[in-house]
């Protein structure tokens, strides 16, 4: 990987970036972390409330890039075979045809994934964990691109089934947007003033870039010594006070590879402990399981995190 | 918080006046007030601190080390010669109150540092060897947390200063109370009025006094407590006015095999069998207890011969036997600051050579002789049978202290006079054979105290073991002997010693156990008091029986105590010895501390992680003496924070924002050296080295 290379993957970056804080105001962090994982091959899992801007952040990266991008909406009347694809029989030729689904795509908007049926949701968790579905005893590859943005309202609202434990470890972050300040909301009423202006926004990258990305980031180097406290932090959650199941060798590699994603949006060959200190609370967090006990006593799996990285000495 | 100015050097001189330090207190209290007139500052980071903390408490220990071998009522001295419980108690109490009172000096070192540090407050992992730890353990909970300990050390200083031996004056309370108000006054809460503070601040002092009053009252009745039966329990000491005796208390009698005398005869065998160190007249029969008859004051100076080591007690008297003594003096003479204690001397002593030269020796009328001195005292004790220098029984016949008989013990002596069966006409010998033959034969010896012996309504103690249980030990029998004897018309008294019976190589030894008490019987022929002693002879081994087969490693320990306390007696200038000694092993200790901290004295698994905290590349980064200078300027990084954050955090001081991007290009390069697992190419490095110290430089001239 020449220099150039690296380059032009910042500059696409830059670009993407640029466009989608166009629609999403006073949000620079999470589209960095956004992008991180796009970048980095993971996937995301947005939590907030209601009208804080998760599907619109979605569309506006889905827009952003010249890429296939599907929107599905989980209900709990949703089937596996809505997502993945149905063979359907053609009288015509008497042969089944298999009729791809919304998963066959580049950018997927799995929109308030938890008021699905867990079946349904494994079937989508399948696909994001191997890049593959198997329908009717059939192997079918996804794009070489394939990003999943979901998104869920916090599991205290009515009629939702909470994802488990082993499918929130197939997302490789987990943040939330959170209300943004009065200036902002300002900013973004006067934008929709007339129209929404997600309608008017332009594609900043061809897929072939955004491909060209993914590949930029795997070529950032990273030394033993930050991998050996990527494994440091993701292990003292395990022995963390109040957690009842810590972080998996999954979170290590989610977080590394995240951790490369963001060097290069920093503008290093490299990886320092800055990344992996930034991204561990959004890539560990949400794997976390508490103790009942902790989580009454007001332990939160985000304090966990931020306690062990104040704790744990940072190479220097 | 910061204490007012010239806070610290009024408490520093009050702690001075009121310990004798006076120069002392105020040369450190100028010391550190200089602080505030001076620019001067150190830059001193975590590392330093630590080892001045280490440093400070090294000091301590060998001052407490000193202290407690310098201690001449106990300490060291005391651990070997074995003493008792009070005395531990007693010298252990010494040695911490000497030791406290010098705490603001030995602290000093930590304070100063502060003062004169460019940030005035300490780490707290360099105040708690216990936190330091826990740190190098990981745990980094107190890491980063600072204290300005300017008021605890004003603190110490009142503390150390309420040491102090003017007991009864009200100058240190007046003192501490005026600091404190000082001290007070700068931080009072401005919510409430002056009046309203004020008046609270009189209420605590009032409660201040009534609280000295309150403990100095306690103190009182605790001491008067039954202050003699604490003394027998707990003090192997002899009393020469009064000896209170274990009769009729209940349980098994126990003396330890510690040994106390060692003798050395100057012909074999010649040996006396005992060795008495006071002798009563008086028995109180509620109290169980034998008085001398008079007070401390009866005790009258003897002077020595010319040379100081010869001392003559009776005149006219030829010295057969001569033999060597060396005893231990187990009290404390607070007159004359040095020890004191009765000596063991056989019968018929009348001279005594050798000594220390520096003794201090009185006796009294009943042939008690107390020296004062050294706490080993080795002499040549010469002595024949015939005169003592007891005092003669009383000549009247009124008020005669040597044949007084307590009457409620009159009624058990005379049945137990009819049982001798003596004629009218006895004489004084067949008398005292009908009684030795008497004990001996109806009487036997037992350590076990018995409910029989308790005393009720029925009768005394002494009553009991006369006609009812017939058992008993020494004490009993002594006792009874005595005032039998005086019931029989001679004059009689309750003495209080040694039994010499236990060889050592060609000497002999005398253990605790062998503690003894007998009579003394004066004959009116001869004109002189002899041991008279009825006590079964089969006591010895009664009591010997008792050897615990470790008592050879008790010996040994013993042994080693004596040749101690011979060096150390013969030390005149001891402690000064024991100051210089301490002095290479302080500097052998600094030394360790100042430049092997990662050296020798950590053990195997400090290396191993040490190791392998070494092999990460690029940790001979110039900029970690950048990130220590920032540290010494108050801006240590906190172990889990990044460099860049740090960074970020440190430059926000306006004296060096100059220092902005020199800084932030440095740190580029730092991580390309550190974390690029390419390295940094040879000319990198080289930038990477010149542009932190060009940025060190920089950062000098940035001062705050």
């Amino acid at each position: 990987m020449t220099d150039a290379n690296l380059t032009a993957a910042r500059e696409t970056y830059r670009r993407i970036a640029a466009n989608i804080s166009k629609i999403i105001r006073g949000q620079d962090s999470a589209i960095r972390h956004l992008l991180a994982a796009l970048a980095a091959g993971g996937h995301v899992l947005l939590e907030d409330y209601p009208g804080t801007g998760k599907t619109t952040l979605a569309k506006a990266l889905a827009k952003s890039i010249d890429a296939q991008f599907k929107r599905l909406q989980f209900t709990p009347d949703l089937l596996p075979s809505d997502i993945l694809g149905v063979s359907i029989f053609n009288q015509r030729d008497q042969e089944f045809h298999f009729h791809q689904g919304p998963v066959f795509t580049n950018i997927l908007l799995a929109d308030e994934i938890n008021r699905a049926s867990p079946r349904t949701q494994s079937a989508l968790l399948e696909a994001m964990g191997e890049a593959q579905v198997s329908v009717e005893g059939e192997r079918r590859n996804l794009p070489e691109l394939f990003f999943v943005i979901a998104t869920e309202n916090p599991v205290e609202f009515r009629g939702t089934y909470p994802l488990p434990e082993a499918q929130m470890d197939r997302f490789a972050m987990q943040f939330t947007l959170g209300y943004v300040s009065a200036e902002e909301e300002v900013a973004i009423l006067t934008a929709q003033e007339h129209n929404h202006p997600l309608d008017k926004l332009k594609p900043a990258a061809a897929l072939a870039e955004v491909i060209a990305l993914k590949h930029a980031v795997e070529n950032i180097r990273i030394s033993a010594e930050l991998k050996r406290y990527v494994v440091d932090l993701v292990a003292a959650t395990r022995a963390a006070h109040g957690v009842q199941l810590g972080a998996s060798p999954r979170a290590s590699i989610a977080l590394m590879k995240t951790a490369q994603a963001m060097a290069l949006f920093d503008g290093f060959d490299f990886v320092t402990p800055e990344q992996i200190q930034k991204l561990a609370v959004p890539v560990i967090a949400h794997r976390l399981v508490l103790e009942p006990q902790a989580r009454f006593s007001g332990i939160t799996a985000r304090g966990v995190v931020e306690e062990t990285l104040k704790k744990l000495k940072v190479p220097a | 918080m910061k204490t007012p100015p010239f806070l610290l050097f009024a408490a520093l001189l009050f702690w001075g006046w009121q310990t004798d330090f006076l120069i002392a207190g105020a040369t450190l209290g100028a010391a550190l007030e200089l602080a505030r007139f001076v620019k001067f500052r150190w830059e001193l980071d975590d590392t330093d601190f630590n080892r001045i903390s280490s440093f400070c408490i090294v000091l301590n220990i060998a001052l407490m080390g000193y202290v407690f071998t310098n201690n001449d009522t106990g300490g060291v001295n005391g651990l070997v010669h074995g003493h008792t419980v009070i005395a531990a108690a007693k010298s252990g109490a010494l040695t911490t109150t000497r030791f406290l009172r010098w705490l603001p000096l030995t602290a000093f070192a930590f304070i100063a540092a502060q003062m004169f540090n460019a940030r005035p407050s300490v780490p707290l992992t360099a105040i708690s060897p216990v936190l330091r730890w826990r740190r190098r353990k990981g745990d980094n909970e107190f890491a980063g947390h600072y204290y300005n300990i300017e008021f605890p050390y004003f603190m110490v200083c009142l503390f150390a200063a309420g040491i102090h031996e003017n007991t009864g004056s009200f100058k240190y309370f007046f003192g501490i109370t005026i600091l404190a108000v000082w001290a007070l006054w700068t931080v009072r809460p401005r919510r409430f009025k002056f009046l309203a503070w004020a008046a609270a601040l009189a209420a605590v002092a009032v409660l201040g006094i009534f609280g000295i009053f309150g403990i100095t009252h306690t103190q009182h009745i605790i001491q008067s407590f039954n202050a003699a039966w604490m003394a027998r329990f707990f003090g192997n000491r002899v009393d020469p006015l009064q000896t209170m005796t274990s009769m009729g208390r209940i349980g098994q009698m126990k003396l330890s095999a510690k040994i106390v005398i060692r003798l050395e005869p100057h012909e074999v065998g010649h040996v006396p069998s005992y060795l008495r160190e006071a002798s009563y007249r008086n028995y109180h029969p509620q109290k169980m207890t034998w008085y001398a008859g008079g007070g401390l004051s009866d005790f009258e100076i003897i002077q020595a011969e010319n040379d100081g080591t010869t001392w003559n007690l009776t005149t006219a008297k030829t010295n057969a036997e001569n033999i060597n003594i060396a005893c231990y003096l187990e009290g404390y003479s607070r007159e004359l600051d040095a020890p004191e204690g009765l000596l063991p001397l056989p019968s018929g002593c009348s001279r005594l050579e050798n000594t220390p030269p520096d003794m201090i020796l009185k006796k009294n009328k009943n042939g008690a002789l107390l020296a004062a001195g050294r706490g080993l005292m080795i002499f040549d004790a010469r002595y024949a049978a015939g005169a003592t220098i007891d005092s003669p029984p009383d000549a009247g016949t009124t008020n005669h202290f040597d044949l007084n008989v307590p009457t409620n013990e009159i009624p058990a002596l005379a049945q137990v006079i009819s049982e001798l069966n003596l004629s009218a006409a006895a004489s004084e010998t067949e008398k005292r054979a009908a009684v030795e033959k008497f004990f001996l034969n109806k009487f036997t010896y037992t350590m076990w105290q018995g409910r029989e012996k308790h005393a009720d309504t029925n009768g005394t103690p002494l009553t009991k073991f006369l006609l009812t249980s017939r058992n008993g030990h020494c004490e009993y029998f002594a006792s009874a002997s005595v005032l039998l004897l005086r019931e029989l018309g001679i004059p009689a008294r309750y003495a209080v010693g040694y039994y010499v019976h236990e060889t050592r190589g060609t000497g002999y030894v005398v253990r605790e156990r062998d503690g003894h008490a007998w009579c003394l019987a004066w004959n009116r022929d001869k004109k002189c008091w002899e041991d008279f002693d009825t006590t079964p002879p089969s006591w010895v081994a009664i009591e010997s029986q008792r050897t615990e087969f470790w008592q050879w490693l008790s010996d040994v320990r013993s042994w080693l105590g004596f040749e101690f306390a011979k060096f150390r007696w013969r030390q005149a200038n001891f402690q000064q010895y024991i100051l210089w000694a301490l002095v290479p092993v302080l500097l052998v200790l600094l030394y360790h501390i100042i430049f092997r901290r990662r050296g020798k004295l950590h053990g195997a698994k400090d290396k191993k992680s040490a190791a392998r905290e070494n092999i990460w590349p690029g940790l001979d980064s110039e900029f970690y003496q950048l990130e220590k200078k920032l540290a010494a300027r108050g801006l240590p990084r906190q172990p889990g924070e990044t460099l860049a954050d740090w960074l970020e955090r440190a430059l926000a001081e306006p004296a060096l924002t100059g220092l902005r991007s020199p800084l932030q290009e440095l740190l580029r390069l730092h991580y390309r050296h550190r974390f690029d697992p390419h390295g940094l190419p040879a000319a990198e490095r080289e930038r990477l080295r010149d542009e932190a110290k060009a940025c060190l430089d920089l950062l000098l001239q940035a001062r705050p």
